[in-house]
């Protein structure tokens, strides 16, 4: 668990962070959203000591931060930055090794981490690791950055902006990788984005930030449905909330279950459970269907949903 | 399409190889090849290559050069390697056409007559030499290929030197006069050259550091080495005798230490000066360009900074740092030879020895491993450079 506690930043006489109070709890991505200069990645920064803090109090799981060496806190948190940030001169293998390496583990364990890593990011151990740096697309090597972050097996993960360079489809795919990984490993994230849709994609709760100050602290839902402010509104766009709020509940959580799953028919248009219900209307919109089957993972039909439910209940 | 799948390595199509063999021989047509010499002084006769060679050699180098035109006619991958071989052997055997010469023309009663070496053989040296250039390049070949072609052709020469038909060259009469000194002018000349690049290499990293660390020291320390750079070397030579002929009469023992206003000390000292500017500013502007982003994430992974500057900083920054090393040993090596002017030895010695004997063998003498040097060591710390990117 992470807290601020009325934790402000100056540089100069400029206010970068304005006594903002935050708590991130255990296991929780917390994302931090707002345009460029509002204070996010400052008050990523100040959460691993890169940045000292003008006045307030940051606490990891109950500790000051300042209370511990900054490069042992900074062990423990794994770091992810937009322009990744890997060291040209080493191989993909010894840059994702740099923290095992400074924890001092053994060779054997840390080799052992790095295939392991490889694998969760989606890249091939034997091709890929011994490749250098600028041998690596945009996409593969945010990948390393993040799979670098993962290495020690830290509690915490801060991530700045570190799918910001990346095109459409590679930030798309990379974002989905991220919800995986989350899901199998459950680390306390605070991840800086500008982009919203990114943020209510990725977040359990988002932090929307202003001029330093926090304005709004609460679920991707409930910002949706209940902007604090003519800021907060702006910024998740009024014209397509509507659309953004089926895009964060699944066709599973709406459809009519059957009783019993049903054997799927050959070449049948369907659903899977896991797409968003954004997804579904704009499947039916096409296909001028009001009704669809939905799918499980195992390819079974497990009930349908009708394009009025969408209409009346998704948002 | 046939033409290219019968040239598995397509090698450009250009007309270097054939200028460059056009010139050779308007060189060896024009030029002589060789001077007979009576005695050192006096300037003596010029030989052309069929005066000096007669039809044997001047059949010799006007077919080799030819045959590497015809063959340089149509690019293709075997050509040029046979063109390769051709020219390496025809540079590693070159001195054998002074041998000729010397066995043909030279007087055989005069102990003092001697060969002296005219512009026509080291056009058609250096001519050669770019066209072997040339073509390794246009073969790719790699680092290494290039650097044993380079070692058979200096092996080649050294065999030839020593053959008992060019002990009357005039360098070689000069060189064997003096084989001792010249070993010694030797050691001299290596110790105070890379002696006053590896102090001044170690005096400029901790310079640098101390900018990388200090912005405020950034100004002047640079505003002071790019200053000493801009005293002349032999002012600066001749600046040093005072003050170090003061200091060794206040303390005698750095007489005992050799050190006095002329030898090695002022040498060394001003050596050192004029090695400060390129390292400090290579070692420093190699550690600020490494990019703020790597630096910042491995703070962010934990490194201290002891580690961010071994680990990281460093190994980043040392192409530029073996860049400035490069120039500077350069430098020091031609600098030093101006550091004989002031007692300090080494090949200088023989050049200003030969100048003020209007001697020019003996000149070269000192001139050419000066120049010699300096190219190994580029050769050397160019491929050390090269490696260091490459990584």
């Amino acid at each position: 668990m992470i807290e601020l506690k009325s934790v402000t930043r100056r540089f100069g006489d400029a206010v970068a962070v304005d006594d903002i109070d935050l708590t991130v709890e255990t296991g929780e991505v917390c994302v931090l959203v707002g345009s460029s200069g509002c204070g996010k990645s400052t008050t990523l920064r100040m959460i691993n000591r890169l940045l000292p803090r003008t006045s307030g109090e940051i606490l990891v799981d109950g500790e000051d931060i300042n209370k511990a060496d900054p490069e042992a806190l900074r062990l423990n948190m794994g770091y992810a930055i937009q322009s990744t940030g890997l060291f040209p001169h080493w191989t993909v293998a010894r840059n994702i090794g740099v923290v095992p390496d400074l924890l001092k583990w053994p060779a054997g364990k840390r080799d052992e981490r790095v295939d392991e890593l490889l694998i969760l990011l989606g890249l091939d151990p034997e091709t890929d690791a011994i490749k250098y740096p600028h041998q690596l697309s945009g996409g593969q090597a945010q990948r390393v950055g993040v799979a670098r972050a993962l290495a020690g097996d830290p509690n915490i993960l801060l991530m700045d902006e570190p799918f910001g360079a990346l095109d459409a489809i590679t930030r798309e795919n990379l974002q989905q990788e991220m919800l995986r990984i989350q899901r199998q490993l459950n680390k306390t994230t605070v991840f800086v984005t500008h982009d919203i849709d990114e943020a209510l994609k990725l977040a359990t709760r988002i932090a929307v930030m202003d001029k330093g100050k926090i304005i709004q602290h609460d679920t991707p839902e409930e910002i949706l449905r209940r902007p604090a402010s003519a800021f907060v509104e702006n910024l998740i766009g009024k014209g397509d909330r509507g659309l953004k709020l089926l895009a964060l509940r699944s066709v599973g959580e709406l459809m009519e279950r059957y009783p019993q799953p049903r054997k799927r028919e050959p070449n049948a248009d369907g659903l899977k459970e896991a797409d968003s219900l954004r997804f579904a209307l704009s499947v039916m919109v096409w296909k001028n269907a009001s009704r669809l089957p939905v799918n499980s993972e195992a390819g079974e039909e497990v009930g349908t949903v009708t394009r009025e439910q969408l209409l009346q209940g998704g948002a | 399409m046939p033409l290219i799948t019968t040239l598995p390595n397509p090698v450009k199509s250009n007309r270097v190889v054939q200028a460059l063999a056009l010139a050779a021989l308007g060189c060896v047509w024009l030029l002589d090849l060789g001077v007979v010499q009576p005695n050192r002084i006096v300037s003596g006769t010029g030989y052309g290559l069929y005066a000096s060679t007669g039809w044997l050699g001047t059949g010799a180098v006007i077919s080799l050069l030819v045959v590497v035109f015809v063959l340089a006619t149509r690019p293709a991958q075997k050509r040029f390697q046979v063109v390769a071989v051709v020219l390496t052997v025809a540079l590693m055997t070159l001195p054998l056409l002074l041998e000729v010469l010397a066995r043909r023309q030279l007087p055989e009663d005069s102990g003092y007559a001697r060969i002296g070496v005219g512009a026509g053989f080291w056009s058609l040296a250096f001519l050669l030499a770019l066209m072997l250039l040339e073509t390794l390049g246009q073969l790719k070949a790699s680092r290494r290929f290039q650097l044993s072609t380079v070692l058979l052709i200096v092996a080649g020469w050294w065999l030839c030197a020593s053959r008992e038909g060019l002990s009357s060259l005039a360098l070689i009469r000069e060189y064997s006069n003096r084989s001792d000194q010249f070993f010694q002018a030797l050691t001299v000349h290596l110790s105070l050259s890379l002696g006053a690049v590896a102090i001044s290499a170690m005096l400029a990293f901790a310079l640098a550091v101390a900018m990388v660390k200090r912005e405020r020291m950034r100004r002047p320390l640079l505003g002071l080495v790019s200053f000493m750079q801009t005293i002349p070397s032999l002012a600066l030579f001749g600046l040093l005798i005072a003050p170090l002929g003061a200091l060794s009469d206040a303390f005698p023992f750095l007489q005992t230490l050799g050190i006095r206003g002329i030898g090695w000390a002022p040498a060394l000292l001003a050596l050192i000066a004029y090695s400060l500017l390129p390292m400090v500013r290579n070692t420093y502007v190699a550690l600020m360009e490494v990019p703020e982003s790597v630096v910042d994430a491995g703070r962010g992974m934990g490194m201290n900074e002891r580690q961010i500057f071994r680990q990281v900083k460093l190994p980043l920054a040392l192409p530029v740092i073996i860049e400035g090393v490069r120039i500077t040993t350069i430098q020091a090596i031609g600098l030093t030879a101006v550091a004989a002017l002031i007692g300090a030895g080494g090949f200088g010695t023989f050049i200003f020895q030969g100048l003020g004997q209007a001697a020019m063998d003996l000149v070269l003498l000192g001139a050419l491993p000066t120049v010699f040097l300096a190219l190994a060591a580029d050769a050397i710390l160019s491929a050390l450079k090269f490696q260091e990117t490459s990584k």
